[in-house]
């Protein structure tokens, strides 16, 4: 373990930084072990930030009047999506917390084994990628999912799992992984990373946006791996049902201090909630987003999936965005991307070798 | 591809994907870089790429150009890194694996400064708006 004086001092700064910046939310379950009910709606969001007595939270507002979600924004988070099975309650106490984050930096900064597949690979501590060394939202909850109450996904409908055994037919009647870049991941061909949304989701590093807005727009850039997504604001219906896009067609409003963003129309190949059981979301699935800015650093970020063709019941999480540094370097990861031509060379040069082997024992009989 | 090396590339994703922050990877560098062929190089850095989704460092080792991949340069960018902090002519050791393809390509997994110091080493508190 290196860097254990910096960790150590890291966690120390973190501490100061939560007890002085926790949201009323998060400090009442900070202060006792009693559960409160989750924030529901902009108004109290933002007011649940205020002290007795203090008038709410106001954001700034743009030229023309909207609160000012501009900016650039982090939602890196080491809050899991989903709870583990092994946590029972909504809410960490501040010293679990201090736990909490002081193994998820040790397991940041371990190093993986010489030798081993999983060290092939560039150190993640010498390029910034670890989560330590991220602007964080902090948060003492255990889940980012805040219904259902159980802070998991609700369970799948039987049409998922036929989703997901039809996908996995139809990859194994295109070869092997490596046979074509068609039959590569999404995120290694560049064409979307699964944090991009919407919703907006922790993409493990670089997970930062760019919020513009103008007038009748909004304007959400995702750094990984840069998708620009316009949300126009003049209540325009969605558009028919046969147009499908990778990223859907987002719609918004504002009700209050919250802007409300409705995307529809996905495509269905860039699942939503990490595609746990297999198969992802379908496209009929619907997001609901709604930003709140609840102080000058942060911006609460609420979102609900609908999918009845993968899931039981809608689904909402909670997470944060945190004021963080600008620009965002263009990521372009289209014109440079050597890894795909490298990936597929390297398994020609595997597959030549082995044919080679094998030549020269039937040679040798 | 054969079933055996698309058996293998499989269980090398899995392996990726299991093994923690170290493997949270735009692809999968097991398929493209050799664990059965470890290297350490010193030699100049003649170009740096800053580029995404992966840096590549050009680098003459023994009169020979070689391609070094390494990471993202955003999250090196917000922390004040530009393309002029490590210099052209720089000597670096280079600790990697090399490609399946033999060219004069390897992954570098550790970049080390002569004065043994680690390039780039960062470190700053979470949470900590900068």
């Amino acid at each position: 373990m290196r860097r254990i004086s910096a960790g150590a001092l890291a966690i120390a700064v973190a501490m100061m930084w939560l007890t002085a910046n926790t949201t009323a939310d998060q400090q009442a379950a900070g202060a006792s072990t009693a559960k409160p009910a989750p924030r529901q709606g902009s108004g109290q969001a933002a007011a649940s930030t205020a002290k007795p007595g203090a008038k709410p939270y106001k954001a700034p507002r743009t030229p023309d009047g909207q609160p000012d979600l501009g900016g650039f924004w982090s939602n890196a988070t080491y809050t899991p999506l989903e709870r583990a099975q092994n946590i029972t309650k909504e809410y960490y106490t501040p010293e679990e917390f201090k736990k909490v984050m002081q193994d998820a930096q040790a397991r940041d900064e371990t190093q993986t084994t010489p030798g081993t597949t999983a060290d092939v690979h560039y150190d993640f501590t010498q390029f910034g990628l670890d989560k330590s060394q991220h602007t964080i939202a902090q948060n003492l909850r255990t889940s980012q999912i805040i219904d259902p109450p159980d802070g998991r996904l609700p369970p799948q409908v039987p049409a998922a799992a036929a989703r997901a055994q039809a996908q996995a037919a139809e990859r194994k009647q295109q070869g092997g992984q490596y046979d074509r870049v068609q039959n590569m991941p999404n995120g290694s061909r560049c064409i979307i990373m699964g944090g991009a949304g919407p919703p907006l989701r922790d993409a493990g590093y670089n997970s930062t946006y760019h919020i513009v807005q103008g007038q009748g727009n909004v304007m959400v850039l995702t750094e990984m791996i840069h998708d620009a997504r316009i949300i126009p604001l003049d209540n325009r219906p969605a558009p028919p049902s046969g147009l499908k896009q990778w990223v859907g067609m987002s719609r918004g409003r504002w009700e209050g201090e919250t802007l409300v963003v409705e995307t529809t129309n996905f495509n269905g190949r860039n699942p939503v909630g990490g595609g746990r059981g297999g198969g992802g979301s379908s496209d009929a699935v619907k997001v609901t987003e709604r930003f709140t800015r609840i102080s000058d650093e942060q911006i609460e970020y609420k979102f609900t999936v609908e999918d009845p063709n993968t899931w039981t019941r809608p689904w909402t999480a909670l997470n944060y965005l945190q004021k963080t540094n600008g620009p965002i370097f263009e990521f372009a990861c289209h014109e440079t991307n050597i890894g795909v031509s490298g990936i597929l060379a390297g398994a020609r040069a595997d597959e030549k070798r082995a044919a080679e082997a094998a030549g020269a024992k039937t040679g040798s009989r | 591809m054969t079933r055996r090396t698309a058996f293998i590339a499989a269980i090398a994703a899995i392996a990726l994907l299991a093994a923690g922050s170290a493997a949270r990877a735009h692809h999968a560098f097991a398929a493209e870089f050799d664990v059965n062929k470890p290297i350490k190089f010193e030699g100049k850095l003649i170009k740096w790429d800053m580029v995404n989704p992966h840096s590549w460092f050009y680098m003459e080792i023994k009169g020979e150009k070689w391609m070094i991949e390494g990471g993202s340069p955003n999250q090196l960018i917000r922390q004040g890194v530009t393309s002029k902090t490590v210099p052209i002519g720089t000597t670096l050791i280079v600790e990697g694996y090399l490609a399946k393809d033999g060219t004069n390509k390897a992954v570098g997994r550790n970049f080390i400064l002569a004065d043994g110091s680690r390039l780039f080493l960062g470190g700053s508190a979470p949470g900590q708006p900068k």
